[in-house]
C-alpha cells in the first residue's frame, strides 16, 4: 500500500479536480470515502463500475446532504477523518452546516481543503467558470499557441489538474504533516487560478529578464524556435524535437543530415528561426514517423514521436515502466509517482454511487437499525 | 511560517521541475539548501539571479561534487535532512556517491526524490530529452491544437505541471510515512507518467467512447463551440466554458447568440457553423466590452490576459495571487493555508551565497568550513 495508508479523507462529490485529488491521495493509500449525493443512487443493480478513472479506489455513500439527519451522518464520519475535500462555490459547505467552523468543533485536527476555480474570495469568486476561464485570468493561456493564430487551450490539464488537483493534494498532504506536529487543521484555499499563475512562474522570470516576447509563438518553448516543436511525417504522424542544449542540438543537425548547412549553425538566431523552421520541416517530410523512431529515439537528440491515445498505451517505454494499466476493462494511467517500499496502487475500480453506503455507515458505529431509520427517512441511499 | 517549517530539504540544484518543486517546498515553510556547483559561482554581479523566481525562498551552497570532501559535505547534511530533491540522469547521483544507498546509510529515514522524464529504468531512462518530448509520449501533445497540427503547451504539463507537482506531492505523502515507520524511500517521478496521470480523465472519456483522437473534435480541445477561446474587435481573446445546459443559456442570453437553443448544444455537425456564428458576434465588440457584459456572470467567462495583464486584474490583485521580490513580478505561494500562511522567504540567492552560513546551521563549525574552502571543497 501507498505512503498515506492510515490517512482517512472525506471527499464531498464533485468533477473535476476535486475527484482527481481524491484520485491521487487513494492511489497512495489513503482510504477516501465519497459522499455522493442520495439523488445519484440508483435503485438497481448496476451491470459494472462506472467508466469514470477519477472516481477510482474509493468507497462511496449516499447522504441527502439538505436533511440535517444526512449533514449529521457526514458530521460523524468527519470526526476521525484526517482531511475533507470539497469543491462547491464559496459559502455552500456553510450553508449546507458542513463549514470549516462546524466541522472544527467536532475535529478540531481535521485539514478542510478546498478547491475552487477563483478562490474562496475576490470579485469573481461567486461566478461560474471552467478551466479555461480560470487559465485565460491566470495569464497561462495566451501564450499557448502558434504565431498569428488563437491561444490554444491545453484541454483541461493546466487548470483542473496541474494546477488544481494537484494543487490540493500536494496542500492537504502538507497540511497534514502540519497537523501531525501542532494537532490543529486548518484550511487549505485551493484556487485553479493561482496554481495556473504559479506553474507559469519560469515565464515572468523569463520575460522579465527580456528573453520572452510578449507575441505568441516567436519564443524558444512556445514553437517559436525550429529546434522545439512538433513536425509532421511523410505519413501524416507527428514527431517531437526538444534539442534546445547546444550538444543535442548538433545530435538533431548530425541526425537529420544538416551539420554541413551553415544556414543552422547559429542556434539562437531568432531572425533565421521562421526560415530554419521551414527548411528543417521539409526533411521530416521525407520519411515517416517510425523512420524518424528508428533514426533518434533513445538518442540525445530530445525526441519522441507523438502517439495518440490509443497507441501511448502501447508503446515499448510506457509498456516497460507500466505507465498505464486495465481496471475493469478501462485503459487508464497508473497511479505516479513510484514509491520504492510503500508501493502505490489501485484500490479498485470506480464505486456505483451508494455501494458501500452499509459498509461504511456500520465501520463508523451505525448499528443495523440506525442504518434502516436513515434511510426511512432518506437522509442516505 | 508555512506548513512545512522544521523540515530540512537538500536540493542538488538542476533546471526545470526540481527547482519548481524545491520552490514549493520553501514557499510553504521547509528550509530548503541548494547545493550549487562551484564552477557556476560567479564573483561579479550577477544581474539576472533575482529574476530566477524559480530559485527563490532558499539558501544556497556552493560544493564540488567531484571533491571527496564535497560529496562528503553533501552527505553530512543529508544526515540532517528530512527529504533530498535531484533531476540527473539515472545513475548519476550513484556515481557521484549521493545515490539511495549511500544517502539512506547516513539516514534511513531520508525521503529521496528524484524528477526525471522517462523514469529510473526503461528503454528511454538514459535518452536525452525535454518536456515537449516526454509529453508527446503520453498521448496529451497529440491531443491539444488546432486540427491541422498539435501545439505543445509551453512546458506546464511536463516540467511544472507533471513533473513538479507529483515529485512535491511525492515527496510530502513519504514524509507522512517515513513519520510513523522511520524509514525513507526513493520516490521515483517521471514527467511522462505525471503527464499520462493528468490525462486520466481524458483516457476514462476516450475509454467511453466521449473522446476522439481527433483534435478539435470534442468538448474540451476546441471542437465544440460553446468552449473555447474568441477573438474580439480589438485584437485581444476571450474565454468561454458554457458547458452546462444553464450556463449555456446565460451565454446565449449575454451575447444575443439567439439561433442555438441549448438542448442542442452536443449535436456536433453544427459546431463549425456555430462557432463561425458566435465568433462574429465576439467579434462586435471589444474585450473590455465584453467584460462589462460577462465578467462575474455564470456563462464561464474570463478575459485572456498575457503575463503583463494578468498580475494586475482586480481579482488576482485582491486574491494577492502575485507578489513583487525585488522589483520581480511573480506568482505568489500556492494554496492558501488560514493558519500557517506559506511566504516567500527570501529572493534567489546567488550561488553559494550562504555557504558559510547554512553549513555552520547545519551543524559545521567555522573552522571546518575554512577547511573545506582551502581544499575548494566548497565555496
Amino acid at each position: 500500500m501507498g505512503p498515506l495508508q492510515g490517512i482517512r479523507v472525506i471527499e464531498l462529490q464533485g468533477i473535476g479536480p476535486g475527484p482527481f485529488c481524491g484520485m491521487m491521495l487513494s492511489d497512495m493509500g489513503a482510504e477516501v470515502i465519497r459522499i455522493d449525493r442520495a439523488g445519484n443512487v440508483s435503485g438497481v443493480a448496476s451491470d459494472g463500475p462506472p467508466i469514470d478513472v477519477l472516481a477510482r479506489g474509493r468507497s462511496s455513500i449516499g447522504v441527502d446532504l439538505k436533511n440535517p439527519e444526512g449533514v449529521e451522518v457526514v458530521l460523524r464520519l468527519i470526526e476521525t477523518a484526517d482531511a475533507l475535500i470539497e469543491g462547491f462555490r464559496p459559502g455552500v459547505m456553510e450553508r449546507l452546516g458542513l463549514g470549516p467552523d462546524e466541522c472544527f468543533a467536532r475535529n478540531p485536527k481535521l485539514v478542510f481543503g478546498r478547491m475552487t476555480g477563483w478562490g474562496q474570495e475576490g470579485p469573481y469568486a461567486m461566478a461560474a467558470g471552467h478551466d479555461i476561464n480560470y487559465i485565460a485570468l491566470a495569464g497561462a493561456l495566451e501564450p499557448i499557441g502558434r504565431q498569428g493564430e488563437a491561444p490554444v487551450p491545453p484541454l483541461n490539464l493546466v487548470g483542473d489538474f496541474g494546477g488544481g488537483g494537484m494543487l490540493l493534494a500536494f496542500g492537504v498532504v502538507c497540511a497534514v504533516v502540519e497537523a501531525q506536529r501542532s494537532g490543529k487543521g486548518q484550511v487549505v484555499d485551493a484556487a485553479m487560478v493561482d496554481g495556473a499563475a504559479s506553474l507559469m512562474a519560469m515565464f515572468h522570470s523569463m520575460r522579465a529578464l527580456g528573453v520572452w516576447n510578449d507575441e505568441r509563438g516567436t519564443n524558444l518553448l512556445d514553437t517559436g524556435s525550429h529546434f522545439y516543436d512538433v513536425y509532421e511525417c511523410a505519413d501524416g504522424r507527428y514527431i517531437s524535437i526538444g534539442s534546445i542544449e547546444p550538444q543535442f542540438y548538433s545530435e538533431l543537425l548530425r541526425l537529420t543530415g544538416l551539420e554541413q548547412d551553415d544556414g543552422f549553425a547559429a542556434q539562437m538566431d531568432r531572425t533565421s528561426w521562421p526560415d530554419l523552421k521551414e527548411r528543417i520541416g521539409a526533411v521530416f517530410m521525407t520519411k515517416t514517423r517510425d523512420d524518424w523512431c528508428e533514426i533518434m529515439e533513445a538518442t540525445d537528440v530530445c525526441f519522441a514521436p507523438v502517439l495518440t491515445l490509443a497507441e501511448a498505451p502501447e508503446h515499448p517505454h510506457n509498456q516497460h515502466r507500466g505507465v498505464f494499466t486495465e481496471i475493469a476493462g478501462v485503459v487508464q494511467p497508473n497511479p505516479s509517482p513510484r514509491f520504492s517500499r510503500t508501493k502505490e496502487v489501485i484500490q479498485g475500480p470506480p464505486a456505483n454511487p451508494g455501494e458501500h453506503t452499509d459498509q461504511v455507515l456500520s465501520s463508523a458505529g451505525y448499528d443495523p437499525d440506525d442504518i434502516s431509520k436513515l434511510r426511512d427517512v432518506g437522509a442516505v441511499a | 511560517m508555512g506548513p512545512l517549517s522544521g523540515l530540512k530539504v537538500v536540493e542538488l540544484a538542476g533546471i526545470g521541475p526540481g527547482p519548481f518543486c524545491a520552490m514549493l517546498l520553501a514557499d510553504l515553510g521547509a528550509d530548503v539548501v541548494r547545493v550549487d556547483r562551484t564552477a557556476q559561482v560567479d564573483l561579479g554581479i550577477d544581474r539576472g539571479r533575482k529574476y530566477n523566481v524559480l530559485n527563490r525562498s532558499r539558501r544556497s551552497v556552493s560544493v564540488d561534487l567531484k571533491n571527496p570532501d564535497g560529496v562528503e559535505t553533501v552527505l553530512k547534511l543529508i544526515e540532517e535532512a528530512d527529504a533530498l530533491i535531484e533531476g540527473f540522469r539515472p545513475g548519476v547521483t550513484e556515481r557521484l556517491g549521493l545515490g539511495p544507498e549511500e544517502c539512506h546509510r547516513r539516514n534511513p529515514r531520508l525521503v529521496y526524490g528524484r524528477m526525471t522524464g522517462w523514469g529510473q529504468d526503461g528503454p528511454m531512462a538514459h535518452a536525452a530529452g525535454h518536456d515537449i518530448n516526454y509529453i508527446a509520449l503520453t498521448g496529451a501533445l497529440h491531443a491539444i491544437g488546432p486540427t491541422d497540427k498539435p501545439s505543445p503547451p509551453l512546458n506546464l504539463i511536463g516540467d511544472f505541471g507533471g513533473g513538479a507537482m507529483y515529485l512535491a506531492f511525492g515527496i510530502c505523502a513519504a514524509l507522512l510515512e517515513a513519520k510513523t515507520s522511520g524509514e525513507g524511500q526513493v520516490v521515483d517521478v517521471s514527467m511522462t507518467e505525471g503527464a499520462a496521470s493528468l490525462m486520466s480523465s481524458i483516457y476514462g472519456m476516450h475509454a467511453s467512447g466521449h473522446w476522439s483522437d481527433n483534435r478539435e473534435d470534442n468538448v474540451l480541445d476546441g471542437g465544440s463551440y460553446y468552449y473555447g477561446v474568441y477573438e474580439t474587435s480589438d485584437g485581444k481573446f476571450v474565454s468561454i466554458g458554457s458547458i452546462e445546459g444553464k450556463f449555456h443559456d446565460e451565454l446565449l442570453e449575454l451575447t444575443g447568440f439567439t439561433d442555438a437553443p441549448t438542448e442542442d448544444r452536443n449535436v456536433q455537425e453544427s459546431w463549425d457553423e456555430k462557432k463561425a456564428r458566435l465568433g462574429e458576434i465576439i467579434k462586435s465588440k471589444s474585450r473590455d466590452q465584453w467584460d462589462e457584459i460577462m465578467a462575474g456572470s455564470d456563462v464561464c467567462y474570463a478575459p485572456v490576459l498575457d503575463l503583463s495583464e494578468a498580475p494586475r486584474h482586480p481579482h488576482n490583485v485582491a486574491r494577492g495571487s502575485f507578489v513583487e521580490v525585488d522589483g520581480v513580478i511573480q506568482p505568489g505561494p500556492t494554496p492558501r493555508f488560514s493558519r500557517t500562511p506559506g511566504e516567500v522567504q527570501m529572493p534567489p540567492p546567488a550561488p553559494g551565497q550562504h555557504t558559510m552560513e547554512v553549513l555552520t546551521d547545519w551543524g559545521f563549525s567555522s573552522e571546518d568550513v575554512e577547511k573545506l574552502k582551502d581544499v575548494g571543497a566548497v565555496t
